[in-house]
This record gives structure tokens, sequence and C-alpha cells, in this order.
């Protein structure tokens, strides 16, 4: 019985205890499915060129943002415009204290990630008085005091110009070509991801879903709202940080401008697409923004060259093309699957697994 | 040891797909800006680089070597303008870079160093013309930086100077009041102190610079603060599409002050729209314009015809000086062909720094000619003034009214 119950998947529900119920890995296969991917991605410097590590490492620093949000408006019900604000809040807090206190890189990560999180709970004090549309607004404040903030604070940011951040080193290893510094986001998104996947079956978890599904009950319960709601909010910005950071130093420059109002309407697109709530939805939907534009300069360059390489407004309004393909993946996905590439990744699933009878 | 295996694997990963590299052609990336902020100005400069490429292309190259190029329409935005460089270091290998902004260029400077791939910018910032760091104001030396015509604090010099040369044949009582009118962006940054700080020696009183965003709006709210600060001469730092909007709402405000614009804040396309708004407005030029009668706009008109087989349109001056910057680029390139290694970054820049007085042979009349040294990368130090003159009807003439020739003063250099 025991062997027939590990390697096969049981028909029904026969979980007996809260530790099996919250498991991330529900079977041995899906825990060595997960395994084996990451194992493969450790694999791809020596598979793929920098092109797709490019594509990849994007994916990894905006998916550890993205989780912060989701972690935020999936998870606790809250809702963040100024998510972008706080990603280039850590880029610049990691090349600052890098390039002011000469600490290494290494370390100046996760202490951008601390930083940006102490930002991220003031920003949050609104949410512990107002919600919905109200909120919505004070978080767009906030996008804007701190984009004005990075324009003129020069101590900090190196004003319009910009700061240079330095690349990634250890020990006198410098990791700054795509094949190196893929393991150094890939092992963030390792941890971050773990983390999170924890934190959601933890009593602090638990407690941000009340806040979400019904946050009088979870306080006649005893849940403390406004605790519960700037902690979010913390958390949040913490992986906004820790995501901002590896981007900064991936670049070597980081702008003023990177971090506008769009790329916060991006984040909340990448756990839209992805499915609320859902840390692997998370990554699905960061990957499908990263590599939509791309798919889009792709497509329009076979249609010109199908048209014997003369459509000068393909090329001309490719920009403008990428733009539009994002809004309208938000729209379609929204009218046609709300809940996001998880749940449809969910039904392939099941439907293989009881195929031929999926009735 | 797993470190070279790591390199070893990382490069033949590289190499694998990198494509085919014939011995005879050469990559050149060019960064544009077709649809942002500064896209009025930056299409008619991109379009002059990519038919000037074309037409090398077409007509032998440099000496038999092809020049393969890319356009990235980056947007005006400094972080795509980066990973675009990241992306072609790492699989193209280019030997030149043709740019665009001022952000996106300084930003590249480390970089460019670094790689040892010299940057051709349109940005004209001051700060990329100290190669060694010699001067104690540079704080980045720019050793593979190189741009076309007078750098932005030069223009603007010599808009000082003519408007020292303008208040004295005016008349004007005492000293004349300056005000310098920009975004709070690198690019409308770049001439502010420098040009500020010889303002006030030629005896200005210089006055708070004015914030106006680069991209148009309705900007009265500034026109009636420059009202009100009772300038007389207006400096105006950013591009074409701004300054319209900024001149046609001063006139409805009724401010009367000469302005006077950077080498991108006025051309054709912007007197047209602008009108009567435009009329008097000086600006800098810097290379000949589409009608003038020299013996090298019968190349341009050529070259032109690559993406305008017709003939017919009519080019703005941006577009010259995108032609002259790759003409440029290009003699640079055969100069270094003739050296040992052949087109490489680091034979290129040494090309550029043989260059005494040196202007493309067959664009005659068309670029001013250039000097690059080792320790100095002001190219030009002449600034052409030009001034419009705008009848009722809209119709307008430029005319030639000034040139400054700046001293090479140490002090000036990265600056």
């Amino acid at each position: 019985m025991a062997t027939i119950s590990a390697s096969m998947i049981p028909c029904g529900q026969y979980r007996t205890s809260y530790a099996k119920d919250t498991t991330i890995f529900p079977t041995p296969a899906s825990r060595a499915f997960a395994a084996l991917g990451v194992a493969l991605l450790a694999a791809a410097p020596f598979l793929v060129g920098s092109y797709y590590l490019n594509l990849l490492i994007q994916i990894g620093y905006y998916g550890i943002a993205a989780l912060g949000l989701n972690i935020l408006v999936g998870s606790t019900g809250q809702i963040s415009l100024g998510h972008a604000a706080f990603f280039g809040f850590g880029a610049f807090a990691s090349a600052w204290l890098n390039n002011t206190t000469g600490i290494p890189v290494f370390f100046t990560i996760p202490l951008a990630g601390l930083m940006t999180t102490a930002v991220g709970m003031i920003f949050g004090i609104p949410a512990a008085r107002i919600k919905g549309l109200y909120l919505a607004i004070a978080t767009f404040a906030s996008q804007f005091i701190l984009e004005d903030f990075f324009a003129r604070a020069e101590w900090f940011t190196g004003g319009s110009y910009g700061s240079m951040a330095n690349s990634f080193s250890l020990f006198g290893w410098t990791l700054d070509s795509d094949q190196t510094y893929f393991y150094v986001v890939l092992g963030w998104v390792v941890v971050m991801f773990l983390l999170g996947a924890n934190l959601l079956r933890s009593r602090d978890g638990r407690a941000f879903v009340a806040v979400r599904d019904h946050y009088l009950s979870a306080e006649v319960m005893g849940i403390r709202l406004t605790k519960y709601r700037i902690l979010s909010f913390g958390i949040s910005s913490f992986y906004a940080g820790i995501g901002g950071a590896l981007y900064g130093h991936y670049l070597g420059y980081i702008s003023a401008e990177g971090f506008t109002i769009l790329l916060s309407i991006q984040f909340l697109g990448m756990i839209i697409i992805g499915g609320l709530g859902s840390v692997m939805g998370t990554l699905m939907g960061t990957a499908f923004m990263v590599l939509l534009p791309e798919l889009t300069t792709e497509l329009s360059n076979g249609i010109n060259i199908l048209a014997g390489g003369n459509l000068p407004w393909l090329t001309d309004g490719l920009a403008f093309m990428k733009e539009a393909a994002i809004g309208l993946a938000i729209i379609l996905f929204l009218i046609f699957e709300p809940d996001g590439l998880a749940h449809r990744w969910r039904q392939i699933r099941a439907y293989w697994k009881l195929y031929p009878f999926s009735y | 040891m797993k470190r070279t295996l790591v390199s070893a694997v990382a490069v033949t990963a590289l190499l694998a797909t990198a494509p085919a590299f014939s011995q005879d052609s050469i990559f050149v990336g060019h960064i544009a800006d077709y649809s942002g902020a500064t896209s009025d100005v930056g299409r008619p400069y991109g379009q002059g680089v990519a038919d000037a490429l074309k037409w090398l292309n077409q007509n032998g190259g440099i000496d038999g070597t092809a020049i393969e190029f890319e356009t990235v329409d980056y947007s005006y935005e400094v972080p795509r303008a980066i990973s675009t460089y990241k992306r072609w270091t790492s699989q193209k290998n280019p030997v030149a870079l043709q740019g665009w902004g001022t952000g996106d260029t300084e930003a590249l400077v480390t970089f460019v160093a670094k790689d040892e791939i010299p940057y051709i910018s349109a940005s004209y910032s001051g700060h990329l013309t100290d190669p060694v760091g010699k001067s104690p104001r540079t704080k980045t030396p720019a050793p593979y930086n190189f741009f076309y015509g007078p750098s932005y604090s030069d223009g603007c010099r010599g808009l000082v100077q003519w408007a020292a040369d303008d208040w004295e044949k005016k008349g004007g009582d005492g000293a004349p009041k300056w005000v310098h009118l920009g975004d709070n962006h690198p690019y409308p940054n770049a001439p502010k102190e420098a040009c500020a700080a010889y303002a006030e020696e030629l005896g200005f009183e210089v006055l708070n610079p004015i914030l106006y965003s680069l991209k148009p709006g309705d900007f009265k709210a500034q026109c009636l603060t420059l009202k009100q600060s009772g300038a007389n001469y207006a400096y105006l730092a950013n591009t074409g599409g701004s300054t319209i909007s900024l001149l046609k709402s001063c006139d409805t405000v009724g401010v009367d002050v000469q302005f006077v614009a950077n080498v991108w804040g006025m051309d054709e396309n912007a007197l047209n729209a602008t009108g009567k708004a435009g009329d008097g407005v000086a600006w800098v030029v810097g290379a000949a314009t589409w009608n003038d009668d020299v013996p090298g706009m019968e190349l341009v008109r050529e070259i032109s015809k690559i993406s305008d087989p017709s003939g017919e349109e009519y080019r703005v001056g941006h577009y010259m000086r995108g032609i002259c910057s790759v003409f440029f680029m290009r003699d640079a390139m055969k100069v270094a062909k003739g050296m040992d290694g052949g087109i490489t970054g680091p034979n290129i820049k040494a090309g550029f720094e043989t260059f005494e007085n040196h202007a493309p042979a067959d664009l005659e009349g068309v670029c001013l000619p250039h000097t690059w040294t080792a320790e100095n990368h002001r190219g030009t130090t002449e600034v052409l003034v030009y001034r419009a003159n705008v009848a009722d009807d809209g119709s307008f003439e430029m005319e030639h009214v000034f040139s400054a020739d700046l001293p090479r003063r140490d002090d000036w250099l990265g600056w």
C-alpha cells in the first residue's frame, strides 16, 4: 500500500493533517519536476545563447518583483500602483550603498531589499485607513513622489543623470556576463519563490488571505488589520527592492526614467495574466509579459520578410505595436481568462491526468 | 579550473549563436529615437544616418568592406539604449556605434571606453569632449566619444556672443538678463552651468532657470514666469516639439523676449508650425541647409533619394548633420583600414584623432571642418547662428546672422 501511494496519485482527498494539506508539492513527482526544472535552468548558460539568457534574466528579476506585488494584491487584497517606484528604489539603494560605503554587491542586494521594505511600509500606512480605489490613488501618489525624488536627489540617485552600478562580484570573481549573472538571478529566484510559497502557508500568510477574503470577519477573529496590511506592503516592497537591485547591477546603470507608472501597470499586468494569488502564475505571467514584445518583433519581421522587406510602416510602428500588444493581452485575459495562466495550466493538467475519461 | 571551464563553454556558446561574420563586413549599431520625447528631431537625423550608411554600402562600403547595421528605436528611454548596447556587444561585435541622446550617451561613456567601441553620438554634450580627464571639471573621461558639430556648451557660448553683440546694436541699457529654459533632463541640463558662467563673464545678469517639459504641452505658466522675470535673452534647451508649444504659449501671453535656441531646438519643421510666433528666433545651425548652393549638396540630394526616390522631400538641417556624422566615421574607418589590425574600435578612434581641420571631401561645403586630438575631443569651435524671419503669411527665410569662433580654452574642456 505504501509503495502504491508513493508512486501513484490518490483519487480523492485522503489528507489527514494540515501539514499535508498545505504542502507545496502535492506528490513526489511534482517535487521531482520542480527540481528538474531548476536543474535544467542551471544548465541553460551551456545550452542557449546570450539573447535567451538575457530574456531569462529579465523574467527572473521582474518575476521576483511581481511576486511581491502578487502577495500584496493577490493574497492580501490591497492594491498598489507604485510598485515600479519601489523597484527603482531598490536599484538605486543597492548602487548607492555599494558606491558610497564599498560594501560588496553581494550584500547590498539584500540590504537594498530591507531599505525598500522600510520605504514601502511608510507608503503603506494609508492602507491602514483606506481601501479600494482610494488606496490605489494613495499608492499612485507614492509612485510620483518617488519618481520626483529620483530625479532630484543627486546625493542618492545622481539626479537626472542617473547612477552607475558596479557589477556583481564575490571573492574576486566578477559575474558580469549574461552567462554568469544568470546564476545570481537564478539563485535569488529560487530563494524568493520558496520564501513566497512558504509565506502563504504560514500563520501570517493565512492572515493575509483572511484580510483579503473578508476583512471584517478577519478582524472579528482577532487579526490586526493595520499590522497585516502594512506588513504586506513591507513584504511586497522587499521583493520589489531585491528585483530592482538585481536589475540595476545587471544593467550597470540606473536612470531615474526607467521606473514610470507604465512599469507599475506592467507589474499589475504580469500578475493578472499569471493569476492573482498564485506563486507559480506570477512566474508564468512575467514570462508572458517579457516574451510578448519579443514575439511581436519576430512576427513583424516575419511579415516584413514575407512581404518582400518593404513595409516601412511595419518597422516604424513596431514600438507602438509592442505597447499595444501588452494592453491587448491584459484586456483579453480579463475577459477570457480572469484567473490567469495558472488556472489554465491547472485545467490542462487535470485534462491529461484524467485522460481519456475527462468527465 | 572550474572557472576556465565555465568561461570556455560560455565563449563556445557565444560563438555558436553569433551570426556568421565574413571578413569583409563590420557591424555598426544605430540607436535612434523615432517614437520618444525627441522624435521630432530624431526622425530626420536618424533617417540621415540610415540613408548615408545605405548609400555607403551601395558605393563600395569602406574601400570594399561592407557595413552591416541595425537601427533600433529606443523611444528616448535610457534603459532601452543600454540593453540594446549590451545585446550588440554580446552578439554582434560592433566596431562603432551611431547614437542619439545625452542621457544614454553619457550613461554609456564608461561602457564604450571599457569595450573600446567609438561612439558617435547625436548628443553634443560638453561632458563628452575630454578624453583623458585632464580638466578638473570632468567627472568621467570619455576617450571613445565623438560627435559632429560644436558642443551644446559651445553653441550656447556662441549665442551668448551674438546676444552681447545684439544688445550693443540695440543700444540696450545696463546689463542684459539671460535665462535658461529646459527640462530637468541630462540633455537640456548639459550646457546650463557652462553657458551661464560665460554669460556672466560677458556681463549678463543670469536669472534662475525655468523648467519646461520635453513633451509638448501648454506652457503659459512658464511664459508668465518668463515675462515677470524681465529676461532679455531666453535660451531654449529642449528640442523642436516642446519649443513650438513654448513659443506659441509665449506669443499668446505676450512675452517680449529675444529667444535663442540650441541646435535641436529649432528647424524648418518647427518654423512651419510656429508661424509668426517663431519670428526672430536665433539658433545654432551645424551644417549646410537644404537649399544651400554648395558642391557637396549634390551628393546629399543623391543620398536623400535612398529613402525618397522622388527626390522631392525637403530635408531639415538635422538630416545633413546625420550624414556628416556618418561620413566623418567613414573617413576615420578608412584611416583605420590602413593601420595594423584593420577596422577595429581603437584604430577608428586613432583615425578620428588624426583629423586636423578635416571635412569629408565629397561633401564639400556641407560639413564643418573638425579637429580631434588624443587629448581634446572638442571637434569644432565654430558656431553658426541663424535667425528666422517669418512673414505675416507664415512663409519664412533663415538668415545667417553671426559666426562665432570660440577660443580653445583649457577650462572649457569637458564642460
